[in-house]
């Protein structure tokens, strides 16, 4: 396997964090672009945004019930 | 002792429902920087005439959006561009099979209109009517809900748009089917094992394959799902078959 290519385009494209609903709840997502997560206050859960990918799945979202 | 739950296979083994999508993700971990190379090694590139002959059937327009299911390395999202498709959202569980994706597509100068989603086909997080076409091309066979993967499915798409599935199927013809066992359950892992050194992994490919539902089987699981005029075409005599349905 050759390198990958680094790259600057690894970055969620706006459009598609409009698109995007919460696997669950089918609700809006909010997006913080700060902790680079796609919160659903229905489901109470966060999805992280990993190297510029969505990781929309239930099981590595991080719960938002706690407060800081 | 808890009560135990649901259980479903895992190629041949029968495991807890919740364990599978954690298998199915590790033995696409493992393959994934391989995948590419494997799959022209197993089927001696004839999977890329299927997924041509699956490209012309979904035939790609313009001005039409492609959720492209379990489409971690780009075949059918590359295709339905260099076709002329509109845009594409790309949805795979599998995080490394993204990563492969992506790079390829940086690779081949793709640079835009394709968004990558790392996300289940039980659960696609988008929203109800948005898509005009879906794929899923060798992805089926791994949810572990099939059921639930088809509904999700026709809950995304809008009216008038259509479902494709490209999978393996079940042999027509039962002396290709004799020669295809053997090839599958000696060969395959032991190309497995040489080329991405995991032969477990590539002998769950062709298990599950045989445990996957026939064609006439899957075409009822689609109807039953609401997915409309569900019918088929073989591939090499059954060895994969395109399935398609409208959400009328």
């Amino acid at each position: 396997m050759s390198e990958a290519p680094t790259s600057e385009r690894k970055t969620v494209d706006p459009k598609l964090l409009e698109i995007l609903v919460c696997p669950l709840t089918k609700g809006p997502l909010r997006y913080d672009a700060a902790a680079q997560e796609l919160i659903s206050d229905k489901a109470g859960l966060a999805y992280p945004i990993r190297d510029g990918i969505p990781i929309m799945l239930v099981d590595e979202a991080r719960p938002t019930d706690a407060k800081p | 002792m808890s009560e135990p739950g649901p259980t479903t296979h895992f190629g041949y083994r029968t495991v807890r429902e919740e364990e599978k999508s954690r298998l199915v993700r590790d033995v696409f971990d493992s393959v994934a920087p391989r995948y590419d190379l494997m799959n022209d090694l197993m089927s001696l590139g004839i999977h890329r005439l299927w997924k041509a002959r699956f490209l012309d059937r979904v035939r790609p327009r313009p001005r039409q959006t492609l959720l492209d299911v379990a489409g971690g390395t780009g075949d059918i999202s590359f295709g339905w561009r260099e076709r002329g498709g509109g845009p594409v959202m790309v949805c795979d569980i599998n995080k490394e099979m993204l990563a492969v994706g992506r790079d390829r597509a940086i690779d081949r100068n793709i640079l835009s209109g394709i968004d990558w989603i790392c996300g289940d086909a039980e659960a696609l997080p988008l929203p109800d009517r948005s898509v005009d076409a879906y794929t899923i091309a060798f992805g089926l066979r791994n949810v572990t809900h099939i059921d639930q993967a088809l509904a999700e499915a026709r809950r995304v798409l809008r009216p008038g748009g259509r479902f494709h599935c490209l999978e393996f199927s079940t042999v027509m013809l039962p002396a290709l089917a004799a020669i295809y066992d053997r090839y599958s359950f000696s060969v395959l892992p032991w190309l497995g094992e040489l080329v991405a050194g995991d032969a477990p992994a590539y002998r769950y490919l062709a298990e599950s394959i045989r445990r996957f539902p026939a064609q006439a089987d899957l075409a009822a699981k689609m109807e039953e799902a609401g997915l409309r005029r569900a019918d088929w075409i073989n591939l090499s005599g059954g060895i994969a078959a395109m399935h398609s349905g409208w959400r009328l």
